[in-house]
Order: structure tokens, then sequence, then C-alpha cells
């Protein structure tokens, strides 16, 4: 077992609180999450489970960010990290950052109380899977061609928003569009007239959607923010997603990372164990320090957000813990599966799920170069006066 | 018999380019998976009636007898066009072994079946613990009468479903050297006791195998190099191997596939994604060069030194470079199992990203490779 930092001796309530919620986390990852989960999930219409996502709710877990007027208990990005981190750890292919955290905060962050009222405490209950449809081209920062037309009260919707997550088993989507001169949010349910999803199937076993609009009516009552607050509420949630995403990064790259020490220590070649041949050791020790860099960075990052700041302070942070984050977690990846030899390569054995969770993950939200750039772009890197 | 290397270089570019796009089947393009025997058996065969399928072999076994700078012509002309690997252990590994060390009555048995694709072979050296450390293997044969009785399990072994024959390392004594009791051992794959149980990979096929003996008799004249001396066969063989891994083939194809897609999406727009494709694209450029050294070797027929180690370790790490590139250039595709749409051309992104993994595995690993470089070549201790 790698060993984690140990705790402080006089703790304060913040932390001990997160400290609490790892451990319950831990603890049903120990009791529920089981990597052979993964290889009958994926036989599966939808690839996650929504028993155990309900179960999930029971914890407080999809509400942990929301507001506590809808259920929620209006906990930090810091604490909702370490819950995901720890979830992660074990193999969670349910969608606790695409829904609760992207899509549940980007509801909440929106101007329609009474749409909040209605959708973010079934959310909360576990009753409802909300999914992002942001992004068209293969970049984040691929401009939003897409169209809110406004019709009366109401608005039509034109466009196509590609690389979904949910795509399976979401029960509707936020969708952001070009609406007057801003971004506009809207909420459209699974199978709205017009709304046609198509599947692909992403590395990690899950499937990814291409959602296409065409002429979709989204009624006054469906507007998840106007234009005048969209962009905003967008860039925060999505913030926050990168966040939390890294943080389910850096629990699979613990997992990952943890498998393999085990089996340098445990496979024998050549009379000893692989582990003792220093060519492996230095690079285990490359991936571990990876690892912790991530997880300092990742709490550095929490908290500065959680202080708040202009709206490029925001990006930047966000943008650093993700680029880190995959990186670290790309390069833990393809050593696990080095280091393991040919069982690494193989689906019979787990190491693979780490790997393949971790190449989706580091691409969804945008990779490691395209976080570097906003970073740059939002930090005013050689821009100095 | 025509004397290929007496033409030109741009004459034998043309008539390869012309018989592959004469012969290769349009749908066998570009495949994002290796191919099975099934699938491509056609166009060996194809290859086979035409002269073609064993380029580099000597011409008095059936081949063209090509000079390096030739086969590298022929390489080029199929990655050009997409052309998928054939099953092709026999060509590059145990037909070369029995070409040096088989008997005239091996050579007459097995050369001809290779290039007709009647027999299609696999390879069965690696055991569960028996990976790195190959010559811990403990896969048993026990001459009775004229036959060895073989018992125990190999795994790894490459589409060894596809396989009628199989070249296996036994051992055949237990009380010496661990490296003195090893012997190589030609196996029809039908010989009863024999069952081969596909594994899947984590890119989703079945691409290679586990291979159990369970009391298979194998006539004692299918040994080479004699009894005990496997390790000697197998290491020659390695060298083979280290120079056909070690070829620029796997990288420069997934480099064309790459500018195919940067060009598609607009890459090139961006400067520093030009940056790291240029630097590909001579990393590419000087494993040819280095690549030429160790074939010119070959061909003038001397030993290949130690250091040819180095080709097989830059051609896959060079590989894997241009997998992650792809991926970190396909942006949110980049994390796709399948082909999908870039820019209006369907590619399998992940397929390289994949299979860049077990090329710093097999034929001995990347680690292992550079061990042999610090000692052999290096001179370091240890
Ligand atoms: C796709 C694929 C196809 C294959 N095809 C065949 C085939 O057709 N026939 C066949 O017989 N075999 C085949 N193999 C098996 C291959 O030869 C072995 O995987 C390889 O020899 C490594 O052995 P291993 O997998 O047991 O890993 P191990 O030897 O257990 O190695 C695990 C890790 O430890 C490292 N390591 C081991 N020893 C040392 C050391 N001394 N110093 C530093 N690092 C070390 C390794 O490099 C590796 O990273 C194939 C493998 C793959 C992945």
């Amino acid at each position: 077992m790698m060993s984690t930092p140990a705790a402080q001796v006089a703790e304060d309530p913040a932390e001990e609180q997160r400290r609490m919620l790892r451990e319950s986390a831990l603890a049903f990852a120990a009791n529920e999450l089981k990597p052979a989960r993964m290889r009958t999930l994926r036989l599966q219409p939808v690839q996650f489970d929504r028993k155990l996502w309900k179960t999930m709710a029971e914890m407080g877990w999809t509400g942990l960010m929301l507001p506590e007027a809808h259920g929620g208990s209006a906990l930090g990005i810091a604490d909702m990290s370490a819950v995901v981190e720890e979830l992660s750890r074990a193999l969670l292919p349910e969608p606790l950052v695409a829904s609760a955290v992207f899509a549940g905060n980007l509801i909440a962050h929106g101007d329609n109380d009474a749409l909040k009222a209605k959708l973010l405490p079934a959310l909360v209950a576990g009753d409802l899977i909300p999914a992002v449809a942001f992004q068209e081209g293969l970049k984040i920062d691929s401009p939003v061609q897409s169209r809110a037309e406004a019709a009366g009260k109401d608005f039509v919707l034109n466009g196509v928003k590609s690389y979904v997550r949910p795509g399976a088993g979401a029960d509707g989507f936020v969708v952001s569009a070009k609406c007057g001169d801003g971004l506009g949010l809207f909420w459209i349910p699974a199978g709205t007239t017009g709304a046609e999803l198509k599947l692909e199937r992403s590395t990690d076993g899950t499937d990814i959607g291409t959602l296409t609009l065409k002429n979709v009516k989204v009624g006054a009552d469906n507007v998840v923010a106007s234009a005048k607050v969209g962009a905003a509420a967008f860039d925060r949630a999505f913030n926050e997603a990168l966040i939390a995403g890294s943080a389910e990064l850096l629990g699979l790259m613990r997992g990952a990372l943890d498998m393999t020490t085990n089996y340098l220590r445990t496979r024998v070649q050549f009379g000893k164990p692989i582990g003792s041949f220093q060519a492996l050791q230095h690079r285990a020790v490359d991936l571990y320090l990876q690892q912790e860099l991530t997880a300092a960075a990742l709490v550095e990052v929490a908290r500065l957000f959680e202080e708040g700041g202009s709206g490029d302070q925001l990006n930047a942070l966000a943008s650093r813990i993700k680029a880190r984050a995959s990186d670290a977690a790309m390069q833990i990846a393809r050593e696990a599966i080095q280091m393991h030899g040919a069982i690494g390569f193989t689906d019979e054995y787990d190491v693979g799920f780490y790997f393949k969770r971790i190449v989706a993950l580091s691409a969804w939200l945008g990779n490691s170069a395209e976080h570097r750039r906003r970073y740059a772009a939002c930090s005013g890197i050689g821009k100095k006066t | 018999m025509t004397n290929w290397n007496a033409m030109s270089d741009e004459e034998f570019r043309q008539i390869a380019r012309k018989f592959i796009e004469d012969n290769y089947p349009q749908k066998l393009r570009y495949p994002s998976k290796r191919l099975r025997w099934a699938e491509i058996k056609d166009w060996y065969f194809t290859q086979s009636k035409a002269g073609w399928i064993a380029p580099g072999w000597p011409v008095e076994h059936g081949g063209m007898g090509l000079a390096p700078g030739k086969l590298i012509i022929w390489v080029e002309e199929q990655e050009n066009y997409g052309v998928g690997r054939a099953p092709d252990h026999g060509l590059t590994m145990i037909g070369p072994t029995i070409i040096q060390l088989g008997s005239p009555e091996q050579k007459a048995q097995y050369l001809p079946k290779i290039i007709t694709g009647e027999h299609v072979w696999g390879q069965c050296y690696s055991e569960p613990n028996a990976g790195s450390d190959l010559a811990s293997l403990r896969t048993e044969a026990v001459l009775d009468g004229d036959h060895f009785v073989v018992n125990g399990q190999k795994i790894w072994s490459t589409l060894a479903q596809d396989a009628t024959h199989l070249y296996v390392l036994v051992r055949t004594d237990k009380n010496v050297k661990k490296q003195e009791g090893i012997t190589f051992l030609l196996v029809d794959a039908n010989t009863p006791g024999i069952t081969i149980r596909p594994i899947m990979t984590i890119a989703g096929d079945d691409k290679f195998c586990e291979v159990f003996f369970d009391n298979v008799r194998v006539p004692a004249a299918n040994v080479i190099g004699g009894v005990n001396k496997g390790w000697t066969v197998a290491k020659t063989q390695l060298g083979f191997e280290r120079i056909f891994l070690g070829s620029p083939k796997l990288p420069q194809y997934a480099l064309g596939r790459l500018e195919d897609i940067a060009m598609k999406i607009g890459a090139f727009d961006d400067a520093l994604f030009t940056d790291k494709f240029t630097q590909l694209k001579l990393d590419v450029a000087d494993l040819n060069a280095l690549y030429r050294r160790y074939t010119e070797i070959v061909r003038r027929g001397g030993q290949l030194p130690p250091d040819v180690s180095m080709l097989k370790v830059w051609s896959t790490e060079t590989y894997a470079r241009i997998a992650s590139l792809m991926v970190e250039a396909a942006g949110a595709a980049g994390g796709l199992d399948g082909a999908t749409d870039l820019g209006g051309m369907t590619e399998d992104i992940m397929t390289h990203y994949y299979y860049a993994r077990p090329a710093t595995i097999y034929g001995g690993s990347n680690e292992v490779q550079r061990n042999i470089l610090s000692r052999a070549t290096l001179n370091l201790p240890g």
C-alpha cells in the first residue's frame, strides 16, 4: 500500500470533515466498487449502475456541492474532490463528475430558480442524471456555433454537440448555444423531438454522445441560464469540473500505481522481484513524484479556487491542475502496463481498466496541451508589463 | 529470373507500387487492428504466386534476394498504400532460422511451405514465469524412442490460434546451467495434446494465446541446432528479431497517419504541433539511417553486434511518442475507442496508442535491451 500523508494532530473542523468524507468514500469503495464490475457494465446499454448511483445519492455525494435550498450540502470543490478521488481510485464508471459536478453546478449557477427547484432535488435524490453538451470541435476552445433563436418567449435551437459524457444513460442535456450576443444554456430532456443522440464508445467502456439539434423548441421554463449570465455560469461549472476531474484522475493514478508497485514487489524474474531492478525502481519513484505533485497542486488549486478571484485567475487555476493531472496520469498509465509486461496488456488483468479510464478522462474537458494553452492565455504568460 | 537489385531504385519503386495497387485488397487498406490469417491470406497467396512474398530471403529458397535499399523501398511502398501485416513468423523468424541452422531435410520440408503460405507459424517461447528471464523456462521434453514427449504451458504466443506449426523452446536437461538444457523444437500444431486458448488484449482483439502441451509427441528429427543447443538457436534468431522489430516500419506508418490527420484537422496551423511533428519526423529519418547501418551488415553476411538493440529501443519508443502526439492532437477524440470522424476522415486514434504499449515489451523488453546495451556495448559492470 502506498502511504498517504499522516493526518495532522490538531485538525481544523474543515480538515476533519474532509477526512470523514474521504473515509466514508473509502468504505463505500471497499464494499461496492469491484473492478470486475467494469467487465459486465461495458456490455450493458448503459455502462454504469443506476442502482449504485442511487446509493451514492443517499450518501449525499450527488448533491454535495448543490445549494441547501434544493437538498444539497453546499460544500466546496475541495470536499467534492476528496470524495471523487477515493471513489475513482477503486474504478467508478458512474458519472459523478460529469453529472453531479459539471451539469449539477451548471444548473445551480444559472438564473432560473423554478428550473433549479425542478431538476436539482431530483439530482440530489439520484433520480436524474444530466449531462453537459458544450463541445463542438476536437478542442475545448473550438468556437460555439450552435444557435438559439428567440421565438416569442421560447427558443429554437440548432447545432451539433460532440463528446457528451455521459451519452448513454443521460436523462437530459444542458446545452450551450449562442443567444444574441451572449451564451445561453438550455435544458433539453433526452428524447426531445429534434434532438438526436448518436453514441460512440469511449476508451473507458462507456458511451459518449453526439447530440444533433434540429429546430428543437425550448420553452422559457427550460432556460438554464439566460444570455446575461450563461458564459459566467459555464466557466465556473467548467472550472469546477476540471478540478473534480483532476481529482478523478488522481484517484486513478493512485489505483494504477498501487497495483504496479505491488506487482514490482511480487513478480519474480532472474531469481528476484523485478522491483529490485534499479531501472524500474527509479521510474517507479518518478511516477510517485508525478502523483504527489498532482495531489499537492490539487489541494492548493482547490483552496485558492474557493477563495475566489477574477475569471482569468480561476480559469488559470483549473487549467493548471487539469494539465498536470492529465500528463501525470497518462505517464503512470503507460508505465503501469510497461512494468507489468505482457499481462498488463490483457483484458483479464485489471490494470488495463485504469489505463483506459485515464486515457478517456485525460482527453475529456481538454487534454494537457489544451490546458497549458488556456493557462498561458489566462495567466498572462509573455504579457509582462 | 528478374534481377531486382540491378534495377534503379526508381524503377523498382514503380514496379513495387504497381504490384501493390493492382493486388492489395482495397477494403484492407489502413487496417486499424492486426489482421487475422483468414482476412489477409489471399494477399499472402497473391504475393507468393508472384514471387514477392519473401523479398529478403535468398533467391535459392524462393526469395527475391533484395538488397537492403530495395527492401526499404518495398516497405515504404506498402506503408504508403496502407498494407496490413500478415502473420509473418514464418517469413521473419523461423524461415531465416531454418535457412541458417536447419538440416537439408528440414529446409526442404518447411521452407517451400512458408513461401506458399501452407504453413503458418507461431512462436512458443514465453511462459507465465519465464518472460524476460526466458532461460528459466520449464516446459519439459523427455525423449521416448524417436519422439520427444512435451508437457507444460506457453503463453503470449502471437496469433497461435491461426498457426499450423509452432516453434517451441523446451527444457531437455534440468541438471545443467539453465541455458544449457534448452532445445528448439518444430511442432505441428495439430498434434494431439495441444490446446490453444486465445487471450483478449486491452485493444479488444485476441492477438495472443496460451498454449498447453499435454503429453505431446514430437518427432526427435524436429530439433533444430541439436539437443540442448536451443538457447544458441534462439539467440541467433533474436538477432533477426531485433533488426525486424527495429525496422522503421511501425513508426513510419504511424507518422504517415499522423500527418494525414494533422492536415485534415488543421493541426499544422499550430507552430507547437509542427515543431513536435518535425521532431518525430527527424527521429524516424535518423532511425532509417541507423537501420541502414545494420541491414548493410546483414547484406554482407556479417555478424550483428549487440548494439543492434538500439534499433528496437528507438523504433518502438519513437512509435510510442508518435502515438502520444496523435492522441494529443485529436483532443476530445483522443479518448475514443474505434474509428471516429476527424475533420472528415475516419481514423481509429487509439489503435496506435494501444499497440505502442506491447511494442516496448515483446521481443525482449526495452529494459532488457538497455541491460544488453549497457553490459555488452558500453562494458559497464553488473
Ligand atoms: C503483444 C505481445 C506479443 C507477444 N508475442 C509472443 C510470442 O509470439 N511468443 C512468445 O513466446 N512470447 C511473446 N510475447 C511475450 C514477450 O516476449 C514477453 O512479454 C517479454 O519477454 C516480457 O516478459 P513478461 O511479459 O513476462 O514480463 P516480465 O519479464 O515479468 O517483466 C515485467 C517488467 O519488468 C521488467 N524487467 C524484467 N527484468 C528486468 C531487468 N533485469 N531489469 C530491468 N527491468 C526488468 C520488464 O522489462 C518489464 O517492464 C509477446 C508479448 C506481447 C506483449
